[in-house]
């Protein structure tokens, strides 16, 4: 994939190149502030962006507007947001608008290589990619608590396994149960939640998202 | 002298302005109208009577009254500057009873020793009288410059109960501010090492070949030193232990050391300043070397402690290009520091150098 890269800390940035072109990644830009991510993009067309939320010159969220301004530019580029630490409102703004192929990682999920590997490719590719640590803490303030309560334990853990993003054919491989199994949960879960499904993977994520978000 | 001279413009002063005010007393307008001139005028009189007794009682007395107290000051001092008068008048009398008598005993013959004794005694109790007139008036004066046009202990109360709302104020947003630049240092800082260590580990554990993933190693066990580094930096710049544990001197040494600059630290404390103090003297050392490193390209810079009168003395000289601003954040930031020690922090910084920063501070 063509990956650019929007982040001040040199070390950092240095780190995610290195790492994405030993993973056999092509990096046209790593850029340290918003404007010159725009500026990337713009010129380069890549797969995927990734992010940084607090850059130059304010460290305040120049990384998320600019990551909202790509989707609304360049609908076809993924954007994968890290963020220092969970900002409700920040998942919330990357759902509103257009719905492929964003992400939004704590920023010490690289850490993690392969999920943030995982991440980057499922956001590339036009799906969604949510951090647990943001689904979690969704999961807990959200307003619908009455309507989450009415699920089974089962039924959350797969409930928080699709607002990452991940497809059945993975819930089905990370939560050890057969693929029938998760289909048949994920549809007790829409209809618990009144959640009027979409065909889409990520459509999918979204309006659990959203929900969880409101 | 000038006293009953004053007192010669105030009485009719006074006279005439009441005379004006008592058909209008009841007509607000008018009442306004002759106000005007007549506070103008009071002013101008206790302006001169504060002159005078600033040069010969040697008693500031304030400047900021109201026009309606400078009016009643002035209506009251007259009789004053009359008692003054009456002062002068014993001692000319005095005076010239002496030379008449100075003028008997050297010129006449004397024929009658007691009427002698009798003046002598007579010119001495004048002189005492005389003597203890001026004081008295003097003191007098003062005593009612004071009370009517100095400040009352209500309003000194008041002023300071809003000089220590706004440091209260102030102390509170210097704490944001410091708990803002602790988060943002942890989180720039330590938090971005401790990533790339991760990533590098991860690196590390994906990869096929020996070689590199002992090179990745390596470079992760060296990530791991400077992310320790930087977190004792951080601690450090929240706390340094070395006040508690060795005093300022030891702590300011340990800032000299750290400085990319030269820096030369003389302490002349006669015993260690007490903690409020010394922290923040710290911080005003620390705020300025940062900064002029920072922004002024300096060669060299002195910094100089030290107590004196139950107050600790800092300043902080560099030489390189000046310009500091006092309103930047981190010198504002500093200032209120030091206001919330009742302190006082000055910034002198011309274009082109040399910058100083000077703190007083109250201590023990």
């Amino acid at each position: 994939m063509r990956v650019i890269l929007a982040e001040d800390s040199t070390l950092l940035r240095e780190g995610l190149v290195r790492l994405l072109t030993e993973e056999g990644h092509e990096v046209p830009a790593a850029v340290g502030n918003a404007e010159l991510l725009l500026r990337a993009v713009e010129e380069e067309q890549p797969d995927v962006v990734v992010a940084d939320v607090r850059m130059p010159p304010t460290h305040s969220d120049e990384g998320l507007r600019a990551a909202l301004e790509i989707r609304e530019r360049w609908p076809g580029v993924g954007v994968l947001v890290l963020s220092q630490y969970v900002e409700k409102r920040y998942a919330t703004e990357l759902l509103t608008g257009a719905s492929e192929g964003v992400g939004y990682l704590l920023k010490d999920r690289v850490v993690q290589v392969d999920e943030f590997l995982d991440a980057l490719e499922r956001v590339a590719q036009g799906r969604a990619a949510f951090d647990p640590e943001v689904v979690r803490q969704l999961l807990g303030r959200s307003k619908h608590t009455d309507l989450l309560g009415r699920l089974t334990a089962r039924e959350r853990d797969v409930l928080a396994e699709m607002a990452q993003g991940h497809t059945n054919a993975a819930i089905a491989e990370r939560l050890h149960i057969s693929r029938s199994g998760v289909e048949k949960h994920i549809n007790s879960i829409f209809d618990k939640l009144e959640l009027t499904g979409g065909e889409g993977y990520s459509r999918r994520v979204l309006a659990v998202l959203r929900y969880l978000g409101t | 002298m000038t006293g009953a001279a004053t007192a010669a413009v105030e009485l009719p002063f006074a006279a005439v302005s009441g005379l004006a005010l008592l058909p209008v007393l009841a007509w607000p307008r008018g009442r306004r109208a002759v106000l005007r001139p007549v506070f103008a005028g009071a002013r101008r009189l206790a302006e001169l009577e504060r002159a005078r007794i600033r040069i010969w009682l040697g008693h500031p007395v304030a400047t900021a009254y109201e026009d309606a107290r400078a009016l009643r000051y002035v209506s009251v001092r007259w009789a004053l500057g009359a008692l003054g008068a009456i002062v002068m008048l014993s001692v000319v009398l005095g005076v010239a009873y002496g030379t008449f008598w100075a003028y008997g005993w050297l010129l006449v013959d004397v024929t009658h020793p007691g009427s002698v004794a009798l003046g002598t005694l007579g010119g001495l109790f004048l002189l005492f009288l005389a003597v203890q007139g001026i004081f008295g008036v003097a003191e007098l004066e003062r005593q009612l410059a004071q009370r009517i046009l100095g400040p009352r202990h209500q309003d000194e109360l008041e002023r300071r109960i809003v000089e220590l709302a706004e440091s209260r104020a102030a102390v509170l947003d210097a704490v944001h501010d410091e708990r803002r630049r602790i988060e943002r240092d942890l989180h720039d800082g330590v938090q971005q090492r401790l990533v790339a260590l991760g990533m590098l580990l991860g690196r590390a554990l994906r990869s096929t070949d020996a070689e590199h993933m002992d090179r990745l190693l390596r470079q992760a066990h060296d990530e791991s030193r400077q992310a320790l580094g930087e977190l004792r930096d951080v601690a450090w710049r929240i706390y340094p232990t070395a006040l508690d544990e060795a005093g300022l001197r030891a702590a300011l040494e340990t800032v000299a050391e750290r400085s990319s600059v030269p820096v030369r630290v003389e302490c002349d404390l006669d015993e260690e300043p007490d903690t409020a103090a010394a922290t923040v003297a710290y911080f005003v050392v620390c705020e300025a070397v940062t900064n002029a490193v920072k922004h002024a390209a300096p060669s060299r810079i002195t910094v100089r402690v030290g107590t004196e009168d139950g107050f600790l003395y800092v300043c902080v000289e560099d030489d390189g290009c000046g310009g500091a601003d006092p309103k930047g954040s981190g010198l504002f930031g500093l200032a209120r520091r030091v206001a919330a020690l009742d302190g006082l922090l000055n910034v002198i910084s011309p274009p082109g150098g040399p910058t100083y920063v000077t703190a007083e501070l109250p201590c023990g």
